[in-house]
């Protein structure tokens, strides 16, 4: 590791005015499960670290029915997945949150780094962008609030600007929907995923996203489209998956071809769409 | 620059002055000489150095230095007491648990947290807790074994 000041804020007014104050030299830590291992490759050579994981009040983890999900910028993924809230009424995020790494790591990852760090494999993206999640940004102006899919534009980059922190993800709570999460991986721990993706079903509306198939997350407009209003059947999965085939771009890379990722996301319709039909959703 | 950090290990206080750009695997191995606590990958994949920070078993290789103020660790040198080995080091030897022992700090140190936090582990549970581990010679059923039987001895049901 090249060195670097190491600076620890103690209020997000102050992470901000640091950010400020080194404005192109500075990157935010928070969990550094990425991070450190960035600094330790030299991908990133940051004249200032500015650790946020001190901060009172990032840790907040609130849910209601009225207000929906509320993640602090530094809940981990394993605070997440063990939040009876979440594993009552996301289930499917906490799964997500569940398939990152191993124990250790998600003893320290967190979520919104996670989106931050804006890889379109990310595992906590789909069930986000199915709830139609939005990031809480602080600047010295205020807040802001960006849906998470004008959030993520590219491969690792975000609408977040140098000087401002994301303070949390609000997640709106829709009664009676129901999410599937798959993550499609080489190994079943400890792996990036291949593929993954959300269903969520609101009465009889779908929203479908995917990771891995594109430059960032992305949702499945036309097979959404497709199968509105309507009631599952075989015929109706079939098509849906094979339409869904149509709406994704990936690539090959290490861990997989482009084919193998084309097939991949007509069988996760599929078996997701099967599981709803089959009322075997949480 | 070096930073002033106070922490404990092994319930002993520390302070110390480090480097921004060092982890505290290098603080705990080139400075504390405790040499019990491994890198493998230095990525975080491997479990070699896995430690117990405030009760949650966590990387070494994935903190900063700096970022040790403040904290609690226990490595595996802080497992036995006055020579006395824990139940779950004793259940590695009697299981045969390992074999070149690179990976049994880290093992013993995600599977004491797992008992900690869950005296009563399913086997599954027990899998989880060791999935960020590696061991290249032995294989996980005597290691999984070991931590079952450990659980076993210490709710008073062992063998």
């Amino acid at each position: 590791m090249r060195e670097f000041e190491y600076l620890r804020p103690e209020t997000v007014e102050e992470a901000i005015a640091l950010r400020l104050k080194h404005e192109g030299c500075s990157v935010l830590l928070n969990g550094g499960t990425d991070i450190i291992i960035q600094l330790r490759e030299h991908l990133i050579t940051p004249e200032y670290v500015i650790d946020i994981k001190r901060i009172p009040g990032l840790k907040k983890l609130t849910f209601s029915k009225e207000e929906g999900l509320f993640i602090g910028a530094c809940v981990t993924m394993n605070e997440l997945g063990d939040s009876e809230a979440v594993q009552a009424n996301y289930p499917f995020l906490a799964e997500a949150a569940y398939s990152v790494g191993s124990k250790q790591v998600r003893n320290r990852a967190t979520i919104v780094g996670n989106i931050v760090n804006a890889s379109p494999l990310c595992d906590t993206g789909t069930p986000f962008y199915v709830c139609e999640a939005v990031m809480c940004i602080a600047s010295r102006d205020g807040e802001r609030e960006v849906p998470i899919e004008e959030f993520i534009t590219f491969v690792r980059k975000t609408s977040l600007r140098s000087d401002e922190i994301v303070v949390g993800i609000r997640v709106p709570y829709t009664e009676g929907a129901r999410g599937i999460f798959t993550k499609i991986s080489r190994r079943k721990e400890v792996d990036l995923s291949t593929i993954c993706s959300t269903v969520l079903r609101i009465k009889d509306s779908y929203r479908l996203a995917f990771g891995a198939v594109a430059p960032t997350p992305i949702r499945l407009p036309k097979t959404e489209a497709l199968l509105h209003t309507k009631t599952l059947t075989p015929e109706l999965i079939e098509e849906a998956a094979k339409l869904a085939r149509t709406e994704v771009s990936p690539i090959s890379d290490i861990r997989a071809s482009k084919e193998y990722r084309l097939d991949v996301v007509e069988v996760a319709v599929r078996r997701s769409l099967e599981r709803f039909m089959q009322g075997g959703a949480a | 620059m070096k930073y002033k950090v106070n922490f404990y290990i092994n319930e002993e206080p520390i302070e110390l002055y480090v480097d921004s750009n060092r982890t505290m695997l290098n603080v705990l191995r080139d400075d504390l000489c405790l040499t019990g606590t491994k890198e493998g990958c230095g990525a975080g994949e491997c479990g070699a150095c896995t430690i117990i920070a405030d009760g949650k078993p966590l990387n070494a290789c994935l903190v900063l230095a700096p970022e040790l103020d403040g904290m609690h660790i226990t490595t595996i040198e802080g497992l036995a007491k006055d020579g006395e080995l824990t139940e779950l080091q004793k259940q590695f030897i009697k299981h045969s648990a390992l074999q070149c022992g690179f990976c049994t700090p880290g093992f013993l140190m995600s599977g004491t947290a797992l008992l900690q936090e869950n005296p009563n582990p399913t086997r599954d549970e027990i899998k989880t807790a060791i999935v960020g581990n590696l061991c290249r010679c032995t294989g996980y059923v005597r290691i999984i074994e070991a931590i079952e039987e450990t659980a076993e001895v210490l709710r008073g049901g062992g063998q």
